[in-house]
């Protein structure tokens, strides 16, 4: 990513090649959201080359579980980062996603391939369902939060009711022997690639609903929803458009969780532990923000792990005290989260070019 | 189906009611003077178990006399709490104050499952099982003294809040922050004073089911979100409100159990929680503290 640079000096009278391209570079360091995508995609190509470093499938599996994080991290954040809303029990849409696949492929026979995709239909009517339900009551904030948080646990209790769901026990995908057809591999470097795939349309999705008109309007719905009616943004149309998005996307990586862990069980996915688990990157990473949700999730899930590995023989509950603590110190000290550190530094780093700029066109 | 059993599950619904609204009136009394939403707010309810626990286990000291020990250890835990974590949040958006909580319960959860092991852990003592006959009535002991016990806090708090001064200094503080800080009531001196009175509440009613209920490091889960629905139902910050909405909760589910197996009897209170947030948020009773 990073050429070396040429000295202003040498590129006024170096060829006019290298003056676009650092102009191109230096176009992006001076848009912060532009930064925030294009870490975002560095981040995505070092993990791509890290099967090069790792041999481990443990560690691997780290790896793939902190990419999947930062993809649901993404999906969360359209709905809790820019339209502001509370939805505290995410949980019901990925759930939902990973029903959806494991169904497909265990009674149907149909692929991941098509599976996880399809994910996305009832995760998407579920969403919705929240949206029209809420809008039409009138439910805000904290009544909002304390509703998706009922639904998780009705859902949980209803889905472990239903037999052709495998009930209270949940359902398994049996192996089905190496095959790219049915998404089965031996090695866990496939599944990366497809979890890296994920998190690229993720990244994408995400930062095209920000830089639209759409994001804009989610914006103003967070920072004063009266005031955005009031200048004619049609608060239900748009709320329900972010929700079905965060509910979308949340499937497909609640279809990609089942078929990587080959186990879906009602009181896992749809349990308050996961869903915490789940929240912590887009909230520590810095919600509202384009690389919040990786940054958290590269932060959290490989230290999570790496507690757990050295603690779990004997003591269970290291993952929740990290969780919780993450939770607790960030909204003490940190509530803008790892990004809104990130962001002074950056703008330092723009007056600076900016100067620079300055001086050169003297 | 014979009138015993439908005069059964009222009263064990009942004495379920009696622990969900003590719990429920301790989140509610927080609510109503900080406006706060305590999602750790169960935990205490599973520190009161563990306390219970060990005081018996470890010096032989029967339950009763463990709720003098957990009224102080919450009461204390919940002040300390509530200046160390809650009051820097008081004044930060709704969404970073109900992860803050949603982070402590969490934290406590963990730590609790760390040193006290995940399995479950009951006190055994004879006195659990024995209950009184009354006609065809069986009644539980433990659970006839919690259910009395919740009555008799209720009125205590009634009465704490209406009579004293400290009492008034709450419901002022709950009214008006500004005015109340005006008249020379020092605030932060009361909210901390609530939030302890409202863990140690929550506490009594952990070693008070402490004799029936295998404890575990997530037993607050199974209370937490029952808790928010009877708060919700008899109105946000009205306790004489969650007191109702625990017996209403309580019989539902009992009866929800009886015809529905009692796996699936919290969809019964999930249900009424749904129907409530949706057709009537402010809850059956007017805001009155």
């Amino acid at each position: 990513m990073t050429t070396p640079q040429p000295t202003h000096s040498e590129q006024q009278s170096s060829s006019s090649i290298t003056v676009r391209r650092s102009n191109w570079f230096r176009a992006i360091l001076l848009d912060w959201d532009k930064t925030q995508l294009a870490l975002s995609f560095l981040i995505i190509l070092l993990i791509g080359l890290s099967p090069l470093f790792i041999d481990s499938p443990y560690l691997l599996g780290i790896v793939i579980l902190t990419v999947l994080y930062a993809y649901v991290g993404l999906a969360w954040n359209i709905v809790g980062g820019f339209a502001g809303q509370l939805l505290i029990g995410h949980i019901s849409f990925f759930a939902f996603g990973a029903y959806t696949t494991i169904v497909l492929l265990n009674h149907y026979h149909i692929s991941p391939w098509l599976g996880i995709p399809a994910a996305m239909i009832p995760a998407a009517l579920l969403g919705a369902f929240v949206a029209l339900l809420t809008l039409r009551y009138g439910l805000k904030l904290d009544y909002f939060a304390l509703f998706t948080l009922a639904l998780m646990v009705v859902l949980g209790i209803v889905f472990s009711k239903i037999p052709f769901l495998g009930g209270a026990i949940g359902m398994w995908i049996p192996f089905r022997g190496e095959s790219w057809a049915m998404m089965s591999f031996v090695s866990k470097v496939p599944y990366l690639y497809i979890a890296l795939l994920l998190l690229t349309i993720g990244v994408v999705v995400h930062y095209a609903v920000y830089r639209s008109k759409l994001g804009k309007y989610m914006i103003a719905i967070r920072e004063d929803e009266a005031a955005a009616a009031a200048l004619g943004v049609n608060i239900s149309k748009y709320k329900t458009i972010a929700l079905c998005l965060t509910a979308a996307l949340s499937g497909m990586g609640g279809g990609f969780y089942v078929v990587y862990t080959t186990f879906v069980e009602p009181p896992l996915v749809f349990g308050l532990p996961f869903n915490v688990e789940l929240l912590v990157a887009p909230i520590i990473g810095g919600r509202g923000t384009i690389v919040g949700p990786i940054l958290g999730a590269l932060l959290n899930k490989p230290v999570v792990e790496m507690v757990r590995g050295a603690f779990s023989a004997e003591r269970a509950g290291t993952t929740l005290i990290i969780y919780g603590s993450l939770l607790m110190f960030f909204m003490l000290f940190l509530p803008r989260g790892v990004t809104g550190l990130l962001e002074k530094p950056h703008q330092k780093l723009r007056s600076y070019l900016l100067r620079k700029l300055e001086s050169e066109k003297e | 189906m014979p009138i015993e059993i439908l005069a059964q599950t009222l009263v064990n619904g009942l004495f379920l009611g009696g622990i969900y609204a003590l719990v429920a009136m301790g989140l509610t009394l927080i609510y109503g003077v900080m406006i706060i939403i305590n999602f750790a707010h169960a935990e205490f309810l599973m520190i009161g178990m563990y306390v219970s626990f060990w005081a018996f286990t470890l010096f032989g000291i029967h339950p009763y006399m463990a709720i003098i020990l957990a009224t102080v250890i919450l009461f204390l835990f919940g002040a300390l709490i509530q200046r160390g974590l809650i009051e820097p949040v008081l004044k930060a958006p709704l969404l970073n104050q109900i992860l803050l909580t949603l982070g402590l319960s969490t934290l406590i959860m963990g730590l609790a499952q760390f040193f006290w092991r995940a399995e479950p852990r009951s006190i055994l003592i004879p006195f659990a099982s024995s209950s009184l006959r009354v006609g065809d009535l069986i009644l539980n002991w433990p659970r006839l003294i919690a259910f009395i016990a919740s009555i008799v806090l209720t009125i205590g708090l009634y009465f704490f809040l209406k009579k004293t001064k400290t009492g008034k200094a709450i419901r002022a503080c709950s009214q008006n922050r500004v005015a109340a800080q005006l008249t020379g009531v020092n605030v932060r001196k009361i909210y901390m004073l609530t939030f302890g009175i409202g863990a140690a509440l929550t506490g009594i009613a952990g070693v008070l089911i402490s004799p029936n209920y295998p404890m575990t490091p997530t037993i607050g889960q199974t209370f937490s979100i029952t808790a928010f629905v009877v708060v919700v139902l008899g109105t946000m910050g009205n306790f004489v409100g969650a007191f109702i909405g625990g017996l209403i909760i309580g019989v539902a589910e009992a009866f929800g159990g009886l015809y529905l197996g009692s796996d699936v009897r919290q969809v019964v209170s999930m249900g009424i929680f749904i129907l409530v947030l949706l057709l009537r948020p402010q809850g059956l009773f007017g805001r009155m503290i």
